[in-house]
């Protein structure tokens, strides 16, 4: 397989992680700024082995920052793989064909839910497929922040009258979560509900393996990886870019082959590189969005990993005032 | 009638099979549309008709066998057509799921329409619903529009023993329709469909939606709220009361559901407390009195038998330990009985 090269931001050296006894303190908005050295790794063949080790810590004026209020934006973003379907599980090609979670796809939702739940989330998307869908609304169930999430409906003047919430408190207490076919899976046209073993005997390993693993070269009636990345990259640009921009943290429960091309465009990976990239399901990918950049954060491993904080300075403060904010907790 | 009704686009299960050269030769674009009957269980293969909803472009179900290779065929009522709607063993199970706490019933606000996933306690509810009727058939799945109802039936068909496969159909636009495809018929055989149909949603409480139910009684005083909540023709502002709830869920049920349950399909809706009480209240022949004030509890299913076009209620399924559960009918005891062979 090949690997990919791996882009790593710059290293700044290793400090101790301690409070600088000098330092004064005030009560809420007292910050330790924390930046974190990768462990760069040119193998990309799972990107959730990426490791990463606190640095730095100095202080910083604790004046006024709170996460959305900061001078310079930066926002996060997390992509979550669906775990096993129930097609997965009889090794069934999926594509876009709409099938459910199994329990152990269940499970890893749940999994996922605790790794991110100190994680701010101002926005979802998913796929207009339930496995994705299920994933998200799993996942947040473990959230801290007990903020709802609301799936937001479209599809009639109709749907969108009858979905209406008419409460200013309780909307602010919410969660937009906008489905999109865009996010879908790989259509795999011919394919779609085939067993993998029995498609492999009547075409031939090497032809299903092209299919599969190839850019450009569709199954019959169905998308090759690079339509596939066209109109979901083009969606990420058209509508989740922006919210990142504007500072809102988003996070987007999607599928393999959408998620891939996505992360082309974010690492800014070419063809090949593409095609060799795996990702694990179930375990959330969290990338910072600054300055028109991303940066890739790895994994986050669970909540009581206090490195996982130390991303950014915005992160860590966040994760400060949840602490204060309940401490029976 | 119900024939035709039964070939009514409800919802699309499109499936082609890529080895089959007779499939192939009927294809029309990508519209092949195949009638599976019960006649498929009595091992005589699958007998296919298209019907004129093809050139419609509509969608037609396509019914899935009761049961599959499991069942002895000679027990199985054979049927000759699907207008034969009132044989004398003719017999289908109905389960009513309500789904269970959902984010906002936690923080005890209004949710109506507003569609808002389930709790923690609402993920277990459903998983316990799906223990209880692990062993009782589904053929086809009716959902609301709503994730919650739409998570409570994928839940609790996780803990189905049959080992079938829901799989949602897509009908809100021709690339969803084609993109959903199923080209495999073993695959097919081995799903049950499920349709989300808006007309199940919970009751539509207009401008109380999101609102704290302390404060709104605080705003507009407890008997007011009451009064929305239990009467029978009294909407909340901009809402639905429940007569209307009533007026478009029973009407999906008689279009769409009783079909499939006369046809011997065994039926799983999953919705919400009012829709369902609506329901409940045209199975159950309820007056309006009677059905404001009946209750459901949520994530306990409830079982009725459809037979000889009458609903026999029968409670709620214990669970898959209790035998006496599955003595319902005949059917259902060997259905049960098969499904632990299958298993020992």
């Amino acid at each position: 397989m090949m690997a990919a090269t791996f882009k790593c931001p710059p290293t700044t050296g290793l400090h101790g992680w301690g409070i600088d006894a000098s330092t004064p303190r005030s009560s809420r908005n007292f910050v330790r700024f924390y930046s974190m050295r990768f462990a760069c790794n040119t193998r990309y063949d799972k990107l959730h082995h990426v490791h990463a080790s606190i640095s730095h810590a100095s202080f910083v004026d604790p004046t006024s920052l709170s996460v959305s209020h900061e001078s310079s934006i930066e926002s996060t973003l997390i992509l979550i793989r669906h775990g096993e379907s129930l097609w997965n599980e009889k090794n069934l090609f999926t594509g876009c064909c709409d099938v459910p979670l199994t329990k152990r796809g269940v499970e890893e939702a749940i999994e996922a839910g605790k790794r991110i739940t100190y994680i701010p989330v101002d926005m979802i998307f998913t796929s207009a497929l339930i496995r994705a869908q299920m994933t998200a609304m799993l996942a947040m169930t473990q959230h801290h922040q007990k903020k709802v999430p609301i799936i937001i409906h479209n599809e009639s003047e109709e749907a969108t009258t009858w979905t209406q919430v008419y409460s200013d408190k309780t909307t602010k207490q919410s969660i937009p979560v906008i489905t999109a076919w865009e996010l879908n899976e790989r259509m795999y046209g011919e394919l779609q509900g085939l067993n993998k073993q029995e498609t492999a005997e009547r075409y031939g390993h090497e032809k299903v393996h092209e299919w599969r693993r190839s850019f450009d070269i569709p199954p019959p009636k169905g998308e090759s990886l690079e339509m596939c990345s066209k109109r979901a990259v083009a969606y990420f640009k058209d509508f989740i870019e922006p919210q990142l921009k504007s500072g809102k943290h988003v996070m987007v429960a999607a599928h393999g082959n959408s998620l891939r091309s996505i992360i082309m465009y974010l690492e800014r990976l070419t063809s090949q590189e593409v095609t060799s990239l795996e990702l694990s399901t179930g375990i959330p990918l969290l990338y910072i969005y600054k300055e028109g950049k991303f940066m890739n954060r790895g994994s986050p491993v669970g909540p009581t990993e206090a490195g996982v904080y130390a991303y950014t300075q915005s992160l860590s403060v966040y994760r400060q005032q949840l602490d204060e904010m309940s401490p029976c907790e | 009638m119900a024939a035709e009704v039964y070939y009514q686009a409800i919802g699309t299960l499109q499936s082609h099979s890529y080895l089959d050269n007779f499939n192939h030769h009927q294809k029309h674009k990508s519209n092949l549309v195949r009638l599976v009957t019960r006649d498929f269980i009595s091992g005589n293969g699958l007998s296919r008709r298209s019907s004129s909803s093809v050139q419609r472009n509509c969608a037609v179900i396509q019914s899935l066998a009761f049961q599959t290779s499991v069942v002895d065929p000679v027990l199985s009522p054979s049927r000759s057509n699907a207008g034969d709607n009132y044989k004398k063993s003719n017999e289908a199970a109905l389960i009513l799921i309500r789904h269970g706490e959902s984010l906002w019933n936690e923080k005890n606000l209004f949710t109506g329409c507003v569609d808002v996933p389930l709790s923690k306690k609402g993920i277990d509810e459903a998983i316990e619903a799906g223990k209880r009727i692990s062993s009782i058939p589904v053929d086809v799945i009716f959902t609301s529009a709503l994730i919650r109802a739409q998570m409570t039936a994928m839940l609790a068909m996780t803990q189905h023993r049959h080992g079938k496969v829901p799989i949602i159909l897509h009908n809100e636009s021709e690339r969803a329709r084609s993109w959903s495809q199923v080209f495999s018929e073993d695959t097919t055989k081995q799903s049950i469909p499920v349709i989300a149909a808006w007309q199940l949603n919970e009751r539509m409480y207009g401008e109380l939606q999101g609102l704290n139910k302390q404060e709104t009684a605080d705003r507009y005083g407890k008997e007011q709220v009451h009064e929305w909540r239990r009467s029978y023709d009294i909407p909340p502002p901009n809402g639905e009361s429940l007569e209307m709830c009533a007026q478009r869920a029973v009407a999906y049920f008689r279009d769409e559901i009783e079909p499939q349950l006369l046809a011997g399909k065994n039926v799983m809706i999953s919705a919400h407390g009012n829709s369902l009480r609506s329901i409940i209240m045209y199975l159950d022949k309820l007056t309006s009195q009677e059905v404001i004030s009946l209750e459901l509890s949520t994530g306990i299913p409830m079982l009725y038998i459809f037979k000889e076009g009458r609903f026999i209620r029968r409670g709620s399924p214990i669970g898959p330990s209790e035998a006496g559960v599955y003595a319902y009918t005949r059917r259902l005891a060997l259905y049960k009985q098969k499904l632990d062979d299958m298993f020992q």
